[in-house]
């Protein structure tokens, strides 16, 4: 790499610096930059001079420490915060509290507080107030709950009637409402490995927890590419005992589908899943669970009588439920073609005897590694029309049979 | 109008058959004889709101020549309880000594309800529980000699035919033979359809061929003879082909028959609970137990009919423990007071001596009402001794340790080894939790079945029914007293018990208006609201046990037996704390779900078991 010939700046050390592609989330500075060095933000130098070139929160530390010590009236402070601001991702420490902490504290003590009603009703500092919130805004973009430091320092800094304060109560308040909104938390830091994903996002998917996931094949490559062998990809599956009985129970006449590729997003990853499913039985051919006259030996496991709870004993809330036909069993497989789901059907059959007899259908969609607009075939839903690259296979019907006798 | 009138002439047309209903069983309970079929039990009528006292007042008696004989036998037997018998070693061997047993055999312990024509002893359900009284100072014989008698060898004398009684009950009452009775499978505990041992009839029909694995059989490594159960194929009446139950006798040397190891138990150490396997056993077409097919039947009976003697077993062995720990409390001093002096000490042993009273009631109740003539169905009242037996037990039990303090969690002492042993009463011969649907739903059966009638009016709108149960609420929100005819000038119960009498009237009155309003509620779909069950059960149990210490708190009074004060205290401490539990859960069952917890009690649930785990975070969690 070769480093552009830019004039030191004011506050440069002599220790060479490295230019980094600035791939910013933070917004620039509102105005111009003052500093006479066009293209580079000020105080760029001050990010990469770490001995050792590594980006990690030790040397994000040391550069804000270098800021402080070479610019004692702390100069340009506003735009050295939004700089590093920049920096935090790629030093990856966006979601330390500490170091949001210490950004703050670059800021002068006492200097903008508003001092007379005055001041307080025409913004103080404007600039300053500005910044701080883009501080506590990237705080809150990463999730980053702020403490006691966070608020001595506002108070310290802006005073209690601020907007950085105001934005820093907003905070308190309705982080620790929306922290645990989501009754199926998805861990913060997601697996690389794409098997450990799967097996992640089937567990997420799947109620029941007596479900068994089983990896029917392990991507057969593992270079450093992180690329797998497209010849084998992962096969992982998941099925609770349910499941497995009602599959058992399936009246082999009626095909099944295996249906597929839907997204399920977990944090900022996609992964694609498949399902293996039956159509709704109509009403009049269900079986009807009848109590068995000798079953319990204890007790009556019904009354004879011949009333029952009537219309207005009733008290559940009357809801709307759209029944679905069952679901036998679920997989993510690396790649999505009809060749890998009849290995991961063959891998349920070990454990499924009955799917040797039932005919399976492959319902694919053809799209892979993009989004889909909407689920191809919930509930009886007429084959998709062919949308842009999405082409239902249904022609494609293949008896399962014959592929596992083969 | 006429549509109305024609109804309310309807109903007027039922009153009047309801009254001569009445009246002919007025002119029954006159005669002085028992003529009249045995009425359908007394704990099933207190869900119609009515006690019928004839039955239960006054509390039955045994002649005095039958007392003086088992007074005469309880002594040798006492003797060798309290002086042979070593609890703590067959606790800590877990195995009763050969010699033990022999000398419970040679004292006919073994054939206690066997007829005397049959070499046993022929005991009335009366002197078997007297006797249990004192066979309960050891837990693993009491378990041993229940498992070979109270079900092991039952099903021969109930269902058996004469054959079958001749052929084996002589050697299983000289204790010759031990019995076992193989239901349990690991795959079936109360659910009669999973069970999956097999009996197949062989090709030239003599003999069953029996295939199967049963579990926690009690005395499994000692028996000789089995009744086992097992799924036979049976042909019905519409020449269909279904598996049905089938009970048979199977003796150790038929061949194939195997047991596994004795388990380790947190209690009652010294009986013998093992897996039995059988293999290809043989057994011979003489040897089905009632009719092919008809073993659930068999099943039942034998275990409805073995849960009335827990009752004394239990009170024999509190009257123990009460001077026991009476002994140490009046011993002990701390403060220079003795514990004895200590209220909250106090507290315990009345406690104690409340619960034994009413469970000795009860069990001698029930037996009374077993002992008479032709074949009672008291098996809601068996159930009903059972569940307050075994938790009083339990209860009991923990008081008495807590009052021995450390003392009491030694090894070296006989307290905590009586806490194991009591744990498995509320969990054998049907956990105290299916017994109470089984209380409920068989009084709730039995009812239903005679309400219908109104229930179909009211819920079709008639006028005058609605009018009527309004009328009949409104009167009873105003307050009314209720007179059973418990007491008064022809009363049955002691005037000095009127209060309690009063109480106990109240509450079954209320009582039966509540099991009204809830088969309105919810008809057969009751079946699915065990927390409603629960408490009707937990009424249905104190009243039962309110009436036992009545009739007998009364009888006492009359004849004048000792103490007969003492007894009249605990009797008016009992209804009273049962009354107000009752008052309480009445008060729940009249509300619906949302107001009396249960739908949040439920929601709870559901949400742990979802995740199968405790979900709250922890007390320290901080959500920054």
């Amino acid at each position: 790499q070769v480093a552009p010939k830019v004039p030191r700046g004011l506050h440069c050390s002599a220790a060479t610096h490295s230019s980094d592609s600035d791939s910013s989330v933070v917004p620039r500075p509102p105005e111009p930059s003052r500093w006479p060095m066009k293209g580079l933000a000020p105080h760029q130098e001050l990010f990469g001079q770490a001995p050792s070139g590594e980006r990690d929160k030790a040397s994000f530390v040391q550069a804000v420490q270098n800021f402080k010590q070479h610019s004692v009236r702390r100069r340009g402070h506003v735009d050295f915060i939004y700089l590093a601001l920049r920096q935090m991702r790629q030093y990856g420490v966006e979601r330390d509290l500490a170091v949001y902490n210490l950004l703050l504290d670059i800021f002068p003590k006492e200097v903008f507080r508003p001092r007379s009603i005055i001041q307080y009703i025409f913004v103080h500092y404007p600039r300053q107030q500005e910044c701080g919130l883009a501080i506590l805004e990237q705080m809150e973009n990463h999730g980053v709950m702020p403490n006691k430091e966070t608020e001595f320092l506002l108070i310290q800094i802006f005073g209690h009637k601020s907007y950085p304060m105001l934005k820093f109560l907003r905070m308190k308040l309705w982080f620790s409402r929306f922290k645990n909104i989501n009754p199926f938390p998805v861990p913060q830091d997601l697996p690389q490995d794409p098997v450990d994903l799967a097996k992640l996002g089937l567990r997420h998917m799947e109620p029941d927890l007596s479900a068994r996931v089983t990896i029917y094949q392990m991507p057969l490559s593992k270079d450093s590419t992180g690329a797998a062998d497209p010849t084998q990809p992962h096969i992982v599956g998941i099925q609770s005992p349910d499941q497995q009985a009602a599959l058992a129970r399936h009246n082999p006449a009626r095909p099944i589908f295996v249906e597929g590729p839907f997204s399920l997003w977990l944090r900022d990853k996609c992964v694609y899943y498949h399902i293996l499913r039956a159509d709704l039985l109509a009403p009049e051919e269900r079986e009807v669970e009848e109590i068995l006259e000798e079953w319990n030996l204890y007790y009556p496991m019904q009354l004879d009588l011949d009333y029952g709870r009537s219309g207005w004993d009733d008290y559940e809330f009357d809801i709307q439920e759209v029944e679905e036909g069952p679901v036998f069993a679920m997989c993510m497989a690396g790649a999505h073609d009809q060749a890998t789901l009849a290995k991961w059907i063959q891998g349920l059959q070990e454990t499924n005897p009955a799917l040797a007899r039932i005919p399976v259908v492959f319902r694919l969609a053809r799209s892979t590694g993009e989004l889909l607009a909407a689920s191809p075939g919930l509930e009886d839903l007429p084959p998709q029309p062919p949308v842009q690259g999405q082409e239902e296979e249904e022609d494609n019907l293949q008896r399962q049979q014959q592929q596992s006798q083969s | 109008g006429g549509g109305l009138f024609l109804r309310a002439a309807a109903t007027t047309a039922t009153a009047t058959a309801r009254a001569c209903r009445a009246l002919a069983a007025f002119t029954a309970s006159r005669r002085s004889l028992r003529t009249s079929p045995p009425s359908q039990g007394f704990a099933k009528e207190l869900f119609l709101g009515t006690i019928e006292k004839k039955e239960v007042f006054p509390f039955p008696e045994v002649d005095q020549e039958e007392l003086n004989e088992i007074n005469q036998f309880l002594g040798p037997v006492e003797k060798f309880f309290t002086e042979e018998v070593d609890s703590q070693k067959i606790d800590r061997e877990g195995k009763i000594p050969e010699e033990t047993l022999e000398k419970l055999k040679s004292l006919g312990l073994f054939g206690m309800q066997v007829p005397e024509e049959y070499g046993g002893l022929g005991l009335s359900s009366t002197m078997y529980a007297r006797l249990g009284e004192i066979i309960a100072l050891d837990a693993s014989i009491t378990v041993t000699l229940a498992a070979h008698q109270s079900i092991g060898l039952k099903g021969i004398i109930i269902t058996g035919n004469e054959e079958q009684k001749r052929k084996y009950l002589p050697k299983l009452a000289s204790g010759e033979h031990i019995a076992a009775f193989c239901l349990t499978e690991p795959t079936s505990g109360s659910d009669a359809a999973s069970i999956q041992t097999r009996a197949t009839l062989s090709e030239d029909k003599k003999h069953y061929i029996l295939t199967g694995s049963k579990m926690w059989i009690t005395n499994g490594g000692l028996a000789d003879i089995f009744t086992v159960f097992a799924k036979t194929q049976i042909v019905d009446s519409n020449n269909l082909v279904k598996d049905k139950i089938t009970a048979f006798i199977v003796e150790r040397n038929f061949g194939g028959v195997t047991n596994g190891k004795p388990e380790d138990k947190l209690g009652i150490r010294g009986s013998n609970t093992c897996e039995v396997h059988f293999e290809n056993t043989k057994v011979p077409v003489e040897n089905v137990l009632g009719e092919v097919g008809g073993g659930f039947k068999v099943a039942m009976n034998i275990l409805n009919s073995g849960r009335f003697s827990m009752g004394s077993t239990v009170a024999g062995m509190l009257k123990k423990l009460i001077e026991m720990t009476a002994e140490y409390a009046c011993t002990r001093k701390q403060f220079n007071k003795k514990l004895s002096e200590f209220g909250l000490i106090q507290e315990k042993f009345a406690l104690m001596a409340q619960k034994a009273y009413v469970m000795e009631s009860m069990a001698y109740l029930t037996a009374g009402l077993l002992d008479r003539p032709g074949v009672p169905d008291c098996s809601v009242e068996a159930a009903i001794v059972k569940v307050f037996s075994s938790e009083a037990a339990w209860q009991c039990v923990s008081e008495a340790l807590q009052v021995l303090g450390g003392l009491g969690y030694m090894r070296d002492y006989p307290y905590e080894r009586l806490l194991r042993d009591s744990r498995i009463l509320l969990i054998f011969e049907g956990t105290n939790e299916i017994l109470r649907m089984y209380i409920a739903l068989t009084g709730l059966q039995h009812a239903g079945r005679i309400l219908t009638a109104r229930i179909k009016e009211i819920k079709r709108g008639n006028v005058n029914m609605i009018v009527e149960t309004i009328g009949r609420r409104l009167r009873d929100s105003l307050g009314r007293t209720v007179d059973l005819g418990l007491t008064g000038k022809d009363g049955v119960v002691h005037p000095s018990l009127d209060d309690s009498a009063n109480k106990l009237e109240e509450n079954v009155y209320y009582f039966g208006r509540i099991v009204e309003t809830l088969l309105l509620r919810f008809g057969k779909t009751i079946v699915e609201e065990q927390m409603v069950l629960k408490r009707v059960a937990n009424i249905l149990i104190n009243l039962y046990s309110m009436t036992a210490v009545l009739s007998r708190a009364s009888r006492s009074v009359r004849i004048g037996l000792r103490n007969h004060d003492h007894e009249v205290l605990l009797a008016n401490i009992f209804c009273v704390e049962a009354y107000h539990q009752n008052v309480f859960a009445l008060a729940q069952l009249d509300k619906y779900s949302p107001e009396n917890l249960d739908e949040k009690i439920k929601k709870v649930a559901q949400q742990v078991l979802e995740k199968r785990t405790y979900i709250c975070a922890h007390p320290l969690d901080k959500t920054s």
